[in-house]
């Protein structure tokens, strides 16, 4: 039964990837829990000389910038999904969407570039900052990178509602507006959540283009709402750190303990994400 | 006067919809092409088939190496995903029962929104470290075949929903076992959308950037690599280190120049997923 | 299906078996500072040995002396002596050659460098970076917020820096504003702002990005070749490279064509002093 050995193994393979996963980095970032306790987690300061592995500014660097990028792009990608299912007419709505998916699809290095060597220089020129390399590049370039997959998204729900619900609507008279706001929104909201999840997962484990603009200084912007100064993120803090931990380090560890978070983080999200759908 | 009262609101929600709309695709738009507009300069059959030599930042010369580094990785990893995919996508519709079919998706939903990142760290732990398979070709498509395994397996799980109930069961009724179903039935009649699947998963691995960065690439000194054990240069590692360690407005326009390139590899082959889907639909 | 797929995994592996056999690799990495020395001394010894495979990569004097103690390259590149827990764990194993001498030169932007910021005491740099002088104006030069760069706590040219500057090769620097990696990724840094300091390697100045001289007054001086040469430029170093004593030939060639007269030249030409 060469077949059934090969099903079963792959399945079994391939869906313990994701434990062997998370085993793999709590295993590793296990020396630093032993040693200091689950107190680092909320610790302030982030200095591996003296053996400070404070989680919280990364952390509320990661939360700024991802809920940044979706108060940008939920509103304009949901906008530009409702023109593209209503408004526009069908030949331009294929085009613009086709296009949409092409976005989608860029590398995140390239946006990497893009932050750079065109957002950098604009909002240095534009906002008279001491450096562009803040919060709000970093939200901005999320923003644009996750923007595709929220429209794409979207207009799949809005057009999956049904022409009859359109119609009737129509027909009883309400206009255009309360169509909108009454019955294609809730009915395509499940969808958008979906969108809006998925995207929030993207933006969270974006490593290099966020690393390239973000600043990488480990530091809570004072006020905490400030984000026109520069911060660190979960994925940049590994992506600037990694290559020089020596292995088995309490520093290796934390690094991995970033890891664990981020990987924690999206499995709550893959959560919330799989229950909304079952309860559609 | 109601009416008119609703015509107005019509249409300040159909403004703001377009005026929020208008920027969300304008900008893209706008940003796609700066990129080529960027990389014009460069662009041309000799910036792709030259190699850099690596000293003075890759200056001179083109990309050679590292397309043929990061075509290699994408395909390295799609083929050591694709059984695996298989496998896991044909257990789930033949022996596995609803209460594993459910936990089988709950796991690959999971899996898929796993940061990139996170397998470039467990590559760097177990492969790199533990295995001492060293930053090497056999690493990078390691990890990058777990970053685009959910997808396959979701794309194929896709696939073989759309083939009829009617078809199976007619095969079934002749007495035919699992084995000649799937080697008769199912990969005759969907071998082309589960190739759309494959080519979408190289566009993915040819995309990331944060798995291989520790796991597979140096900076220059490969073209081809010796064996599966020696690093790679890759595209993506190279317009990111370009990025971010130079200055010289000229390495910068190769950086634009490789950029359009992996943007371009990237959307051919999404558009030869999308001609191969429609192929395998009619 | 699935005996295709192994015969497909078998057949490269086999393909890749003999050609791994036939060819020495050399992996090198670590410093930035370092790599353009070893990247173009690569480059002219590829030439002579066409069938070695040399790569070079970066990542910093961290990434080098981390790699070397893994086992996972053949040499490291480090921009600063080895601490003292790396020398114990290191000594027995590992040769620490010095290929080059190079200083840290403390970089300004060309505004700040031409409105008469031209020299700064070890104890005004120092109050820089620990945040207690936070505009140029309190340094005669422009009213304008200084843009203070650090660099990533492994990087070599920190370790050298904070070891002169601010007394320990691991202080921190409160008034840090960003974190930059590379030399490359500083000097873009310096060079489009027109209000930032930082710490550099000298051979990565240039007009945009301006050397002061360090030091009090007449006493101030400036990282220049003869400066360095002499000794008298505070902020210094050699350029290491890291070499496992159970080396192959084929790295041990590499090494001495690195030190020889022609590695010299190729150090001089890159922009630093070579170690007699």
């Amino acid at each position: 039964m060469a077949l059934k050995w090969w099903l079963s193994a792959s399945a079994l393979l391939s869906s313990m990837t994701i434990l062997l996963v998370l085993g793999f980095l709590l295993q590793s970032s296990w020396p630093l829990i032993q040693q200091q306790g689950a107190t680092f987690i909320v610790g302030t300061e982030w200095y591996p000389f003296e053996s400070l592995y404070g989680m919280l500014p990364a952390f509320i660097g990661t939360v700024w910038s991802v809920t940044l990028a979706l108060l940008i792009a939920l509103p304009c990608g949901v906008a530009a999904a409702i023109l593209c299912a209503e408004l526009l007419p069908p030949r331009l709505r294929s085009t613009v969407r086709f296009a949409m998916e092409l976005m989608a699809g860029v590398p995140s290095v390239v946006y990497g570039l893009l932050g750079m060597w065109l957002l950098l220089p604009l909002l240095e020129s534009q906002l008279n900052l001491l450096t562009g390399r803040t919060l709000l590049a970093a939200g901005l370039l999320l923003a644009l990178m996750i923007l595709p997959t929220i429209m794409v998204l979207s207009e799949d729900a809005i057009r999956a509602v049904r022409q009859s619900q359109r119609e009737t609507a129509k027909n009883l008279g309400i206009g255009w507006d309360a169509t909108l706001w009454r019955v294609l929104l809730p009915q395509a909201w499940p969808g958008i959540r979906v969108a809006t999840l998925l995207a929030t997962g993207r933006a969270m484990g974006e490593t290099v283009a966020v690393m390239l603009v973000v600043g990488s200084i480990d530091r809570i912007p004072e006020p905490f709402y400030n984000f026109l100064q520069p911060a660190q993120t979960l994925t940049s803090r590994i992506g600037r750190e990694m290559a020089e931990a020596s292995v088995g380090s309490l520093h290796w560890a934390a690094l991995l303990f970033c890891g664990l978070m981020l990987a924690t983080m999206a499995v709550a999200i893959s959560l919330l994400t799989h229950r909304k759908v079952a309860a559609v | 006067m109601n009416s008119q009262h609703l015509l107005a609101r019509d249409t300040i929600s159909k403004g703001i919809v377009w005026l929020l709309a208008v920027p969300a695709l304008l900008i893209p738009t706008i940003v796609l092409c700066y990129i080529f507009w960027q990389a014009a300069p460069v662009l041309d059959w000799g910036f792709i088939v030259g190699t850099t030599d690596g000293a003075g930042f890759g200056v001179s010369d083109g990309i050679f190496a590292q397309l043929l580094g990061s075509l290699l990785l994408a395909v390295m990893a799609c083929a050591i995903a694709a059984p695996f995919a298989l496998g896991t996508a044909l257990y789930y519709r033949t022996y596995a029962s609803p209460r594993q079919q459910r936990l089988l998706t709950a796991m690959f939903n999971m899996l898929q929104g796993i940061p990139p990142i996170v397998f470039g760290l467990c590559g760097l732990v177990v492969l790199v470290n533990l295995f001492a398979w060293g930053v090497s070709l056999i690493s990078g498509a390691v990890v990058l075949a777990m970053v685009v395994l959910p997808l396959l397996v979701l794309n194929t799980l896709a696939t073989l929903e759309r083939i009829p109930h009617g078809y199976t069961e007619a095969g079934m009724a002749l007495g035919l076992g699992n084995g000649a179903i799937i080697g008769r039935l199912w990969l005759p009649r969907s071998w082309l959308n589960l190739l759309t699947g494959v080519l979408l998963a190289m566009a993915r691995a040819l995309s990331e950037t944060a798995p291989i960065m520790f796991t597979a690439t140096v900076f220059s000194g490969v073209v081809w690599p010796d064996s599966l054990f020696s690093p790679v240069t890759t595209l993506q590692t190279h317009i990111f280190y370009l990025a971010q360690e130079s200055n010289d407005p000229q390495v910068i326009s190769i950086a634009w120049g490789s950029a359009a390139v992996l943007v371009l590899l990237v959307a051919s082959l999404g558009v030869l997923a999308r001609l191969l889907y429609k192929l395998g639909e009619d | 299906m699935f005996r295709c797929w192994l015969s497909v995994l078998l057949l490269g592996v086999s393909l890749a078996g003999p050609l791994h056999a036939v060819a020495a690799t050399i992996k090198v990495a670590g410093s930035t500072t370092v790599l353009p020395i070893v990247a173009e001394a690569a480059k002219l010894y590829r030439v002579i040995h066409p069938d070695l495979s040399l790569t070079v990569s970066g990542g910093g004097s961290g990434v080098g002396v981390a790699n070397i103690e893994r086992g996972i390259i053949d040499i490291g590149m480090a921009s600063r002596p080895l601490s003292d827990s790396e020398v114990r764990r290191l000594n027995t194993t590992t040769d620490v050659i010095p290929v080059a001498r190079d200083a840290v030169a403390v970089a300004v932007s060309k505004v700040v460098y031409e409105s008469g910021v031209q020299g700064l005491s070890l104890p005004q740099i120092a109050a820089i970076y620990r945040g207690e002088i936070r505009n140029w104006r309190e340094l005669g030069g422009p009213d304008a917020p200084i843009l203070v760069i650090d660099k990533e706590a492994s990087r070599g040219t920190r370790h050298v820096f904070a070891s002169v500057v601010l007394g320990n090769a691991r202080a921190r620097a409160p008034g840090a504003t960003i974190i930059t990696g590379s030399n490359n990724e500083e000097q873009a840094v310096i060079s489009r702002s027109d209000q930032a300091i930082g710490m550099l390697s000298n051979a990565w100045l240039n007009d945009r990005v301006r050397a002061v001289a360090v030091g009090d007054g007449e006493h101030a001086i400036l990282p220049t070749a003869e400066n360095i040469a002499s000794g008298r430029y505070a902020i210094k170093r050699d350029l290491n490279i890291l070499v496992p004593k159970n080396s192959s030939d084929d790295v041990r060639g590499f090494v001495d064509f690195l030190r020889s007269e022609q590695g010299r030249m190729i150090v001089q030409a890159v922009g630093f002093h070579p170690v007699r």
